[in-house]
């Protein structure tokens, strides 16, 4: 189950109005058979960059962020939903992130070039397009007869 | 080490028996030093400030990613000067990407608020140099 994240911009309203953008947002993910596992208001603030939505131009937003679990194949009409909505400027729906462990390369990248692993492969892949060398098959390191 | 010793040990003591304190030529003689033993000057390993304080990358957390900005032009710095492993820049540059697209971050300038936060790194002292 692949829980989303979505960041919506609200225009910035009374409380009241706040409220039933609210209740329509999060009623459009109850109707595509979702759930929300968290609804965060990450406040009122100017935006980095003012943004044109629906033939008005805002420079402010309220900030919300939720949290939820609907059938992927329903986020394309959600996105589209909240396209619509006129109270909405700006909306982006990611995948929440899942902790990742890996190993950190920093002391391999400070290597000077010929002792890093990715450059090692590098030389080795560029070794494989060298011509065939002729063997002879004398068993000695060099060539016994005069050339 | 105890092994070490005991080896030390062992190769003196056979020594002695087999070329009754004669010199004699030998392949291997006592003073040879053991290389099996592990580098003594090996470096510490070095770790990126994400990986070393265990840091989660986020893109809500505008704070933390802004330090990765130019303030001058809002572009992210390269790896040669946060000294970050190739992963964890791959996952700055991944989250910036998409605060800026959320409307979270600003594009072409760093956000005044955050202009005086502590710096990270020395832009003018890069680990490698700039490729220009």
């Amino acid at each position: 189950m692949i829980t989303y994240e979505l960041l919506m911009l609200l225009r910035s309203v009374p409380k009241p109005e706040l409220k039933t953008i609210l209740k329509r947002t999060a009623n459009a993910i109850f109707d595509k058979g979702g759930f929300i596992r968290k609804l965060e208001n990450l406040g009122t603030r100017e935006m980095p960059y003012k943004t044109s939505a629906h033939g008005v131009v805002y420079d402010r937003a309220s900030y919300f962020l939720y949290e939820f679990n609907v059938p992927p194949s329903s986020i394309d009409k959600l996105f589209d939903e909240y396209g619509r909505d006129i109270d909405i400027i700006r909306r982006r729906i990611y995948k929440k992130k899942e902790a990742e462990t890996f190993e950190c390369t920093l002391h391999d990248e400070l290597q000077p070039p010929p002792y890093r692993k990715n450059v090692q492969d590098l030389i080795a892949e560029a070794r494989k397009l060298d011509k065939p060398k002729f063997k002879y098959n004398t068993g000695l390191d060099y060539y016994p007869f005069q050339k | 080490m105890i092994k070490n010793k005991m080896n030390i040990f062992l190769r003196k003591f056979t020594s002695k028996i087999i070329t009754g304190n004669k010199p004699t030529f030998r392949a291997c003689s006592s003073d040879v030093p053991q290389f099996d033993m592990e580098n003594p000057f090996e470096k510490e390993k070095q770790e990126c400030l994400l990986c070393k304080y265990n840091i989660e990358v986020d893109y809500k957390n505008v704070k933390l990613l802004s330090q990765f900005q130019s303030p001058y032009t809002g572009r992210i710095y390269g790896k040669h000067i946060t000294g970050l492993c190739t992963k964890q820049q791959e996952i700055v540059e991944k989250e910036i990407v998409k605060a800026q697209s959320a409307g979270l971050m600003a594009t072409y300038l760093k956000e005044p608020c955050y202009l005086k936060d502590p710096r990270l790194f020395d832009v003018e002292k890069p680990i490698r140099p700039h490729r220009f």
